[in-house]
């Protein structure tokens, strides 16, 4: 029977993992893991015995993947971390998305440059994905401001859907052999063709499984006064897909800045969205007042949830992955900040209370009932 | 011809790769050969030391008895009998 609310937060200098009952009240801290090494993605496998896993992402040594088979009371590190092979030149310079995959102990990793791999054993070996890895494009593809990452991994039965930033959104429609750009209605600010093929800063992209064909993307908006090439593009940041990710309309009206970085939905609601809109430039909280603004109509209207949450003089950013809402009955939504406080907003947000507020620098939160 | 035998420090931070010895005896005319020959025998501790590409990992420090390899012939520096190898994580991070 799932009791337990378990937390992974990887942060600039390693994972913790917080635990409580389903009442939530209290959450007692564990770590850090992997002390002193920044942990950029972490998963909690909820597939037969829980296992946590994160990545460790060692400046001085390389990459690494933990696992705990106890909940994150240990960690261990696998038999070996996703690598390129030697003839292919590129070298592993982060991890940043860790998902299971179809198979019962598979795993899929994204990483930086982007790229996709493969383990069939819960990660103590590592295979490249061609059909992303070595496509066309990918050598194209430049590096946003926290490097040329592959973020996000979401499937959809056979479907697969990768967020690259900068490469945009692409598609696999033969269970991950091969792969498509996917970004019609996907804008860029940054270069003179506002909707290129690929290569836009996708910053999340999300879906639900009750909602098969429809995702929700956070993508690098901010560019409504823009006045350089192609003019200004207003409201691309926040976005929408019915067709499996082939096209993309915005959904960003109504919020008071289109740029972000994480983007979620609600467990048992289709069309209940989270989103956390920054400015822009200094990537904060508009008016130095943070707040989670949701809407409960597919992106149509959106309300700001700011309940406990500081008024004034708070000035972090959330990171594409630091969001996430677990999936009790009244689901909670938590996010970690730059500034290391994690917070948690009962009843989808509506009341918030800080959790932690003086860890590391948090880079992202996972949560799951086990 | 006598092979040449040379001594690898290793740090403390990295002796679980290599069973927690502080220091390996490994047979190299050079230090590139002598990462060869780490690859070979301590594949994991090589991993550390170097990328997949076989470059020396920026944040890595290596070297030959007190002077950098750097400030010698980088993977190419000729070694002789009894030299040692020092693997060390530099100065830097937040």
């Amino acid at each position: 029977m799932s009791d337990r609310v378990v937390l992974a937060i990887g942060t600039k200098k390693g994972l913790f993992v917080a635990e409580a009952s389903k009442t939530r009240r209290s959450f007692a801290l564990r770590g850090p893991f992997g002390s002193g090494v920044a942990v950029y993605a972490a998963l909690i496998d909820a597939r037969g015995t829980p296992k946590l896993y994160a990545s460790s992402c060692n400046a001085f040594f390389g990459m690494k993947v933990l696992r705990s088979t106890n909940l994150g009371k240990t960690f261990k590190e696998t038999k070996s971390a996703p690598a390129f092979p030697k003839e292919d030149g590129r070298a592993l310079a982060n991890i940043w998305s860790l998902e299971p995959a179809n198979d019962r102990k598979g795993l899929y990793c994204g990483v930086e440059p982007a790229s996709l791999f493969h383990s069939d054993d819960g990660g103590d070996t590592w295979d490249l994905v061609p059909g992303i890895s070595n496509h066309e494009h990918a050598r194209k593809w430049q590096p946003g401001n926290g490097g040329l990452c592959m973020h996000t991994i979401y499937r959809e039965g056979d479907r697969m859907h990768l967020g690259i930033s900068t490469g945009g959104h692409y598609l696999s429609e033969d269970g991950g052999q091969t792969f498509v750009a996917a970004n019609q209605g996907v804008g860029a600010g940054f270069q003179p063709d506002p909707y290129p093929e690929f290569g836009q800063c996708v910053h999340k992209i999300a879906g639900h499984k009750d909602a098969p064909g429809r995702l929700y993307m956070q993508n690098h908006g901010g560019w409504a006064n823009w006045d350089g090439p192609g003019g200004p593009r207003p409201d691309i940041g926040v976005l929408r897909s019915d067709d499996h990710g082939h096209t993309w309309r915005s959904i960003a009206k109504g919020l008071p800045s289109d740029f972000g970085f994480p983007i979620v939905v609600h467990p048992y609601d289709a069309d209940t969205v989270y989103v956390m809109p920054l400015e822009p430039m200094t990537r904060t909280c508009p008016g130095s007042a943070p707040a989670v603004w949701r809407s409960e109509n597919g992106g149509d209207s959106w309300r700001r949830l700011a309940k406990g949450l500081p008024k004034k003089q708070s000035f972090f950013t959330v990171l594409r992955d630091g969001m996430d809402i677990d999936e009790l009955k009244s689901p909670a939504l938590y996010f970690g900040t730059t500034t290391g406080q994690l917070w948690m907003g009962r009843d989808g947000g509506e009341e918030w209370t800080c959790l932690f507020d003086s860890l590391p620098p948090i880079h992202c939160v996972k949560v799951a009932v086990v | 011809m006598t092979e040449t035998t040379v001594a690898i420090l290793v740090p403390a931070v990295l002796r679980e790769y290599c069973q927690g010895a502080k220091q390996l005896s490994l047979p190299a005319g050079t230090v590139r050969a002598a990462l060869d020959e780490l690859e070979r025998r301590h594949p994991s501790l090589y991993r550390n030391v170097c990328d997949e590409t076989g470059a020396v990992r920026r944040h890595v420090n290596l070297f030959v008895n007190t002077l950098h390899v750097r400030d010698r012939d980088g993977l190419d520096t000729a070694l002789a009998p009894g030299d040692v190898v020092t693997i060390l994580p530099a100065i830097s991070g937040g």
